[in-house]
């Protein structure tokens, strides 16, 4: 433990403070810098001395480079230019020039002082060239930049003048039109967009690509910000990184979960294995950790049944891969790996971002009063010069991305459950072994809106995205360009979306096409509700009058009262010990968030005594038409919630007219998946 | 069952600090682990946050997992809680926020260890800032007592309690060990059957 063989000693010791402001370091954090702590002004100096006559950095020394990139962690880049001015200025009377013959002036090019300047300005035009996007989004700087030039300019030094001047720099568009684009991608090679069809490769090939394109995004400013909050809030770039992150994770475990037998959630796993062994290969840590990540979740981790059908090879992978991202020694096997790795990489960002916020805690700002703390700044530079090169590249290596693959993948991640309802979905899967003790808290009564600061995608993304993966599924599947496609291909798509409604849902004149339009609403719609609080039913003891049998094991409810548990929201009954093993989700809580959205839409109100004598006869209707499904109790299901009497217009008839289908589909969803349970 | 290889040098206890970001766990991990000595930190070794303590006279070294930075990170908090011996959960007493999150965390730590009687304490971070309190005592303290767990408040900034948390929460992984050495040493049956057990979770 080195911390305590040589215990790093208080300041002083160790340490010489120099009169001019400067401490020097005995054990540098870059070779050729030891400076320890200096102030601004000193800092500046020494930049300006790390540059030769000729304008070229002398033994490639890093000092310019930590300086002009971190410098923002401490400073604004108006002080640090106006440093430069300053510095410009004083030279008259600090820098003295021993030659006796000397005029000092600008002609002089062997004039000490003039040399000195030509440093500064030199030091200045590096900053220009490397870090363009400084002065191209900072107003300010570059008033002062211009004030600077026009200073040089008014002492004659037109050779100077043109070195600062920020209209001789190219323009650096580039930086911020920054975007994947990869020449193969435009060949649209065909792919499948559904997710059985896909080719691990092809997914991970994707998932590289929405990956890449999130963390380039993440500037300077986002980094330091997080570091210093450690909050989200207002930095939308690393949020997105964040929420695909967590998106993808959940995806995985959704995908699996999704599945009705254990064979068939092995062979999901198995794919998902494959797909990281393809990110291993392209160097993509972020989202290979993503993927392990949701495939060794505890909501994952914990299906016995499915683990034995996961071939051996897979599952030693899979503890591969577990083991190289382990946090362990901090990490240290990651880091290991992912230093030796050359190229294209993608680093896993959690840990990075753990290293900026333990430098940042533990290492103060300033020391000794007023001197910035150099050795911080050079630490702190290590870890994000390492990432914004990282982010330069403009490519990446072999991927073939579809354009078309990339939105249906996007729209998939974007949906969001909470880790509950997840873990929820895998006690249904296989209950717990009765052995294991029942004690354990699986009722959580909180659904926190909390996930640490992470919200879903606002509606606006999601329409867009929504937009996107429609047209993109149009696109590949609508062969004959009549603007509908099958319900065969429709049900393909969806199955990338665990948990949503089927396809007699959406076809509203089931008419066996489905339009864009319908497809739009429809995944807008599913988004809203997805897996969020729908699962849960809200299961209340209650006596029938009427035999009335379970949703899950479909025995009859016996007993003269109080024979079984309804929910209040969806209307199913269940046994006492069945309630927390159904599987279906509760489908009529989410219907009416849908439809109090739908309300604050339109609201172009009607009279009420309209609205309810519509929905009488609406019902009544309904009443007519529903066959008895599973024991008479079912109609009460149908009793609208508050917030859907006061419905009107088309939207209102479309809502009810899908509640309604939407039972029957799911009654023989649910009686189809209890067989496959069953047998499993 | 690396931990019996790792027995002859010393006992590792592996402690994981959570809470949401901003509440001062890295100040709590690095005032435990370096003091004021910080001048030379280095953020990314393999023992950066490893040390080597005297608790109760028997030497053992701590290992802590700080998870700042991946507060955020949601769907991979399960896989670095499932490695812990032993958790600080820190909220901020000048943050309600915070301190509401605390349920979410054990909520989960639960889940992932199964065990309800999982070395744990409820840390209030910042003590040192009474004026902007948010959170009392009283009702920190109640939450505690109702997961049966210890509550103590702290400042990284003065150093109150910050040993105390560590080392209190080292006994309580301390004393569960010995207990599932002494059960196991009982019953060598019932061993095996736990191990296959967790091995199935696992």
């Amino acid at each position: 433990m080195p911390a305590q063989e040589e215990p790093p000693g208080p300041l002083q010791p160790t340490t010489h403070v120099n009169p001019l402001g400067l401490m020097e370091d005995d054990k540098p954090v870059l070779p050729g810098v030891n400076v320890r702590a200096a102030t601004p002004e000193r800092l500046v100096h020494l930049c300006v001395t790390s540059f030769g006559e000729n304008g070229d950095i002398k033994d490639e020394g890093e000092f310019p480079n930590v300086l002009f990139l971190m410098h923002k962690w401490f400073m604004t880049s108006v002080e640090l230019a106006e440093a430069f001015l300053d510095l410009y200025q004083s030279s008259d009377e600090t820098v003295v020039c021993p030659k006796p013959s000397c005029s000092h002036l600008p002609s002089q090019r062997q004039c000490e002082l003039q040399i000195y300047k030509a440093k500064i300005c030199y030091a200045v035009r590096y900053w220009i060239c490397k870090f363009p996007v400084h002065f191209d989004l900072d107003g300010k700087l570059s008033a002062v930049i211009k004030q600077f030039g026009s200073l040089v300019q008014r002492e004659g030094n037109s050779s100077f003048k043109e070195l600062i001047d920020l209209s001789k720099v190219p323009s650096y568009d580039w930086m911020r039109s920054i975007s994947v684009r990869n020449p193969s991608m435009r060949h649209n090679r065909k792919v499948s967009l559904v997710f059985n069809h896909l080719e691990p490769d092809e997914l991970a090939d994707h998932l590289t690509f929405l990956e890449f394109k999130a963390f380039r995004r993440i500037n300077f400013t986002d980094f330091k910000n997080y570091a210093m909050t450690a909050s989200l809030k207002d930095n939308p770039k690393l949020e997105r990184s964040i929420a695909l992150f967590n998106g993808l994770s959940q995806w995985i475990q959704c995908m699996v979960l999704s599945k009705t037998t254990p064979q068939q959630r092995a062979d999901v796993i198995v794919k998902f294995v494959n797909v990281a062994k393809k990110l291993r290969l392209q160097q993509n840590f972020n989202t290979l950790m993503a993927v392990v990540g949701g495939l060794t979740h505890s909501a994952l981790a914990r299906l016995a049944k499915t683990t034995t059908c996961i071939p051996g090879e897979t599952q030693k992978t899979l503890m591969e891969y577990t083991e190289l991202l382990s946090s362990n020694n901090n990490f240290s096997n990651y880091r290991k790996v992912f230093h030796q790795c050359v190229g294209f990489k993608i680093p896993i960002l959690g840990v990075h971002l753990k290293d900026l916020i333990l430098l940042h805690t533990a290492l103060p700002d300033k020391v000794e009063g007023n001197l910035i703390n150099f050795r911080k700044m050079a630490q702190l530079f290590l870890i994000l010069r390492e990432l914004t090169k990282l982010q330069a590249h403009d490519s990446i290596p072999g991927l073939f991305a579809n354009m078309d693959l990339i939105n249906t993948l996007r729209l998939s991640l974007d949906m969001h459950y909470t880790e509950d309802e997840i873990y929820e979905l895998s006690l249904a899967r296989e209950p717990r072994n009765s052995l294991s003790s029942p004690s354990t808290p699986t009722k959580l009564v909180v659904f926190a809106e909390w996930v640490a600061g992470i919200s879903p995608p606002d509606p606006n993304t999601i329409n867009k995205h929504v937009h996107d993966m429609v047209e993109a599924v149009f696109k590949n599947y609508d062969g004959d360009r009549d603007g509908f496609i099958s319900h065969a291909e429709f049900e393909a798509i969806a199955g990338n979306f665990p948990f949503i409604d089927s396809f007699c849902v959406l076809d509203a004149d089931q008419d066996g096409m489905i339009s864009k339009a319908e497809m739009k609403t429809y995944f807008i719609r599913a988004n809203c509700h997805a897996l969020r609080s729908s699962f849960k039913h809200d299961f209340h003891e209650i006596t029938y009058f009427k035999p009335t049998f379970c949703i899950h094991c479909t025995g009859l409810l016996w007993g003269l009262i109080k024979q079984g548990w309804k929910c209040k929201d969806c209307g199913i009954n269940a046994h006492k010990h069945c309630k927390d093993l159904v599987v279906m989700e509760c489908r009529s809580k989410a219907n009416a968030s849908c439809n109090r959205r739908l309300d604050s839409v339109s609201s172009n109100g009607s009279g009420s005594q309209d609205l309810s004598y519509s929905t009488k006869r609406k019902m009544s209707q309904r009443q007519k038409r529903s066959r008895v499904h599973r024991g008479t109790q079912t109609e009460e299901s149908y009793f609208l919630p508050p917030a859907q009497s006061e419905m009107n217009g088309e939207y209102g008839e479309y809502y009810e007219g899908l509640h309604e289908r939407l039972l029957k589909a799911e009654e023989s969803q649910t009686s189809h998946e209890e067989v496959q349970l069953v047998i499993s | 069952m690396s931990k019996a290889k790792t027995q002859q040098p010393a006992v590792i206890h592996k402690v994981i600090m959570v809470g949401s970001g901003g509440v001062g766990k890295s100040a709590l991990t690095l005032q435990f682990m370096y003091e004021e000595f910080v001048e030379d930190y280095e953020p990314t070794k393999a023992d950066s946050y490893r040390k080597k303590v005297v608790l109760d006279g028997e030497e053992v070294q701590i290992d802590i997992l700080d998870t700042a930075g991946q507060e955020d990170y949601a769907a991979i908090r399960d896989n670095y809680f499932r490695s812990g011996e032993g958790f600080l959960c820190v909220f901020s007493i000048t943050e309600q926020e915070s301190f509401q999150a605390t349920s979410e965390f054990r909520e989960q730590i639960l889940r992932v260890k199964n065990d309800d009687n999982i070395p744990f304490l409820l840390v209030g971070n910042k003590a040192d800032l009474e004026e902007k309190r948010q959170v009392t005592a009283e009702e920190a303290q109640h939450r505690a007592q109702q997961w049966n767990v210890p509550y103590v408040e702290t400042s990284a900034k003065t150093n109150a309690n910050v040993d105390k948390v560590f080392y209190d929460l080292m006994r309580e992984i301390r004393s569960r060990k010995m207990d599932a050495s002494k059960q196991n040493n009982g019953k060598k049956i019932k061993k095996k059957d736990s191990k296959r057990k967790k091995c199935t979770i696992l």
